[in-house]
């Protein structure tokens, strides 16, 4: 099964100007570009490998629309997600009030969706330190609380971005390796024979 | 068997074959042909009719009460006058008939085919009808159409198809569990042109090939025995043979993913064309009714602006406009697929001209924020035919690796969306209050005339619909001009009384000069020199003189 490719679902939650989609693009692309870009139609949807040992994962990162209009559809959004990365926004203590509605949220619905938390702009607080409002050991804690990672990521930088991604693959791959090797030992042979018997019956 | 056939096409909807259905019609229908009952006046039944037709004053002769053929029973109106027996026999007899017609079209249609087979070896196949007559003989069968085509598709990957679908179907009839042949008929030209397809590809696979396509159809005439199923069991028998189907491919092909992929690419599209009259929008789902209830809602909506769902596409630039056409264009094409994945392949597109219309209007990339609205907006103008039933069609046919990471998923899950938010939608969506949104949906105000003193002076740019904008467009051209040529024309008067004035001047110029210098003409002297005084102190002119020599 060396070669088998494991494909997971990825979305990005976070309120609206977060940083989600430049994000997206610094992981993907290795820029961060302010004003207009030529090269990408859309940066919403976007499959990215990343090498994990000798294997190759294919994470599809979904963006979402952040704004609160949407909320009530956001479940569609995450429905079947192996991994949520729920972004903040360091200078804005709203964003991170979000981030507890959704964290809950996918608590709910999707019980196996692993949890990153992701606060965005790393770099405006790292030049100006009065810029923070959301204190890392906050939420240092919550994320101990509800068994998540905590990453604080600049797109401009790019600092800790590619650490995010790489350890979302990881746990991907690991996990994905579980599921299809319990699997293999259970189910092959008991639906051939299952497929047959019906078969014959008509 | 024959029974049981004849009741089906006495239905006129013969749909399953072989199986329960079919053995529960046949049941049903030898139920309903009671033993015949002899003439006896004595016979519950009789009396109560001679009873009947007695209290109603209507007499009715014995004789026609017989049966018609003479043979001493009593007819029925039901079996066109005939007893019981005598029916049987007429009716066996009509069957009978129908029933050898029916072979002999299968089996042209069979020896068509596999010459279309065997010519497709070599060359490109050509179609064994042409289409026009291919598509007269579907009109026609229109109403019976609706019977699954299995025995079309007697194993033509095989060289010795028609021998051996031949004996098959004679063995079968042997055991009485055959379907009648005149269903080959109903095939449509698109189904024929997948199965052809299917073929073709399974072949370059060889062996596994001829497995594959042993399994598909195997399944496919298991799921004509499950029609009565709910929607939700039919989802699952098709999910189950996906799985099953690629758990097999996934060990022949050891682990590479991209074949397996293509190969259950073809499998959907073979199925699912096979199924889709059976299982799209099924009489057992409320999907019809919903469907129903978006259209109405979508239409209620008209009145949304661009402005309300704060979409980032501007209209007026022509080539977003061009994106945003062809967007609703492939929204509404969704409609006409059959395949799972060429209806996702619609929103795709729709997708792509959506991203390229926001590029063009912001010139940078699109995000879900943008997106998303957009998309709604397009849903609004588009109302797509049946979207909820494509909406569940897709999410239970179609192959869930595709749905859950795939680009064509992140599509579909954001139409998804769309709908939901369509479905919810009230005034604070849309940033308006409770009352004005109930206004609007009701039909009372539109928010045009809401804010009157917004609008005119706003004219040709914030025009709600296109035909507005360009009137007024049209109207300022048009005071452009009237202006233009105001100026034109008084230059024109301009220039004319200056010529006038311009020439009267010269006149008077002219006047003045002559009072000035008033002409006179004096009469010219008799000789030039006869003012002159001193002329007699000149000498005397010089005469000519003649020098001798």
């Amino acid at each position: 099964m060396s070669g088998h490719r494991v494909d997971a679902k990825v979305v990005m939650l976070g309120k609206e100007s977060v940083g989600k989609t430049s994000l997206v693009e610094r992981f993907v692309h290795h820029r961060f570009l302010v004003g207009p870009y030529q090269n990408t139609i859309g940066a919403a949807f976007v499959a990215r490998q990343v090498q994990v040992g000798d294997k190759v994962v294919t994470l599809g990162i979904w963006d979402t629309a952040g704004s609160e209009r949407y909320e009530a559809m956001s479940r569609i959004y995450y429905r079947g997600a192996k991994a949520a990365i729920v972004c903040y926004d360091l200078t804005d203590s709203s964003s991170f009030l979000r981030v507890k509605f959704w964290v809950k949220e996918l608590h709910n619905c999707e019980e196996h969706c692993k949890i990153y938390l992701c606060g965005t702009k790393n770099d405006l607080v790292e030049s100006d330190r009065s810029m923070r409002q959301v204190d890392y050991h906050d939420v240092q804690d919550f994320a101990d609380e509800i068994n998540a990672q905590l990453y604080e990521t600049s797109s401009k930088t790019g600092c800790n971005v590619d650490e995010l991604f790489q350890k979302v693959a990881e746990d991907l791959n690991s996990t994905a390796f579980q599921l299809i090797t319990e699997e293999k030992g259970v189910d092959l042979g008991q639906k051939k024979n299952a497929y047959f018997y019906s078969c014959c019956n008509h | 068997m024959q029974t049981f056939l004849s009741g089906q096409q006495l239905e006129g909807s013969g749909v399953c074959f072989f199986g329960l259905k079919a053995i529960l019609s046949s049941s049903t229908v030898s139920a309903l042909l009671p033993a015949r009952s002899p003439p006896a006046p004595s016979s519950p039944a009789s009396r109560e009719m001679s009873q009947k037709s007695e209290r109603r004053g209507i007499h009715v002769d014995q004789s026609e009460l017989l049966c018609k053929k003479g043979c001493g029973y009593y007819g029925n109106a039901a079996w066109q006058g005939l007893c019981s027996k005598c029916w049987r026999e007429e009716y066996q007899r009509a069957r009978q008939k129908q029933i050898q017609e029916d072979w002999a079209l299968a089996e042209k249609l069979q020896r068509e085919e596999e010459a279309a087979y065997a010519s497709s070896q070599g060359a490109q196949s050509q179609p064994s009808l042409t289409p026009f007559s291919k598509f007269e003989e579907k009109k026609t069968n229109e109403k019976t159409r609706k019977v699954t085509t299995v025995k079309k598709f007697f194993s033509p990957s095989s060289r010795t198809a028609p021998k051996k679908a031949l004996a098959a179907r004679l063995k079968d009839s042997h055991e009485g569990k055959t379907p009648s042949p005149s269903i080959s008929r109903q095939s449509s030209i698109e189904t024929d042109r997948v199965s052809r397809d299917f073929v073709d590809f399974l072949k370059t696979l060889q062996k596994p090939g001829r497995e594959i396509h042993k399994q598909s159809r195997a399944f496919i005439e298991g799921m004509a025995n499950k029609k009565d199923l709910g929607a939700d069991e039919l989802s699952e028998c098709v999910q189950d043979f996906y799985q099953n189907m690629s758990d097999r491919l996934m060990t022949h092909f050891k682990g590479s993913s991209e074949r397996v992929e293509r190969v259950m690419d073809q499998v959907e599209k073979y199925i699912m064309t096979r199924l889709y009259k059976n299982v799209f929008c099924p009489e057992t789902t409320d999907d019809e009714k919903k469907d129903l209830a978006t259209q109405h809602r979508i239409r209620a909506l008209h009145w949304v602006t661009i402005q309300m769902l704060c979409v980032p596409v501007d209209e007026e630039i022509p080539e977003v406009s061009d994106n945003v056409v062809k967007a609703i264009t492939d929204v509404i094409e969704m409609d006409s697929k059959r395949v799972p994945r060429d209806k996702l392949a619609c929103i795709t597109r729709c997708s792509k001209h959506i991203f390229n219309a926001i590029k063009i209007t912001k010139n940078e990339p699109a995000s879900a924020d943008d997106f998303l609205p957009t998309l709604i907006y397009i849903v609004l103008k588009a109302n797509p035919p049946r979207l909820q039933s494509n909406i569940q069609y897709i999410t239970r046919f179609c192959n869930p690796s595709r749905l859950m990471t795939g680009e064509d998923g992140y599509y579909f899950t954001n139409l998804c969306c769309a709908v939901a938010f369509i479905e919810k939608l009230d005034g604070q969506s849309l940033n308006l209050s409770t009352e004005d949104f109930e206004r609007y949906m009701s039909g009372q105000a539109s928010p045009r005339r809401q804010e009157p003193e917004a609008w005119p002076p706003e004219g040709p740019c914030g025009g709600s619909s296109p035909g507005l904008a360009q009137v007024y467009q049209n109207l300022e051209l048009l005071t452009g001009l009237e202006a233009r040529q105001e100026r034109v024309l008084e230059g024109a008067r301009s220039l004319e009384s200056d010529l006038i004035s311009w020439q009267e001047s010269v006149e008077r110029e002219v006047q003045q000069i002559l009072e000035k210098y008033p002409l006179e003409i004096r009469t010219p002297a008799s000789a030039i020199d006869s003012d002159n005084v001193e002329n007699d102190r000149l000498p005397p002119p010089l005469q000519p003189q003649v020098f001798a020599g």
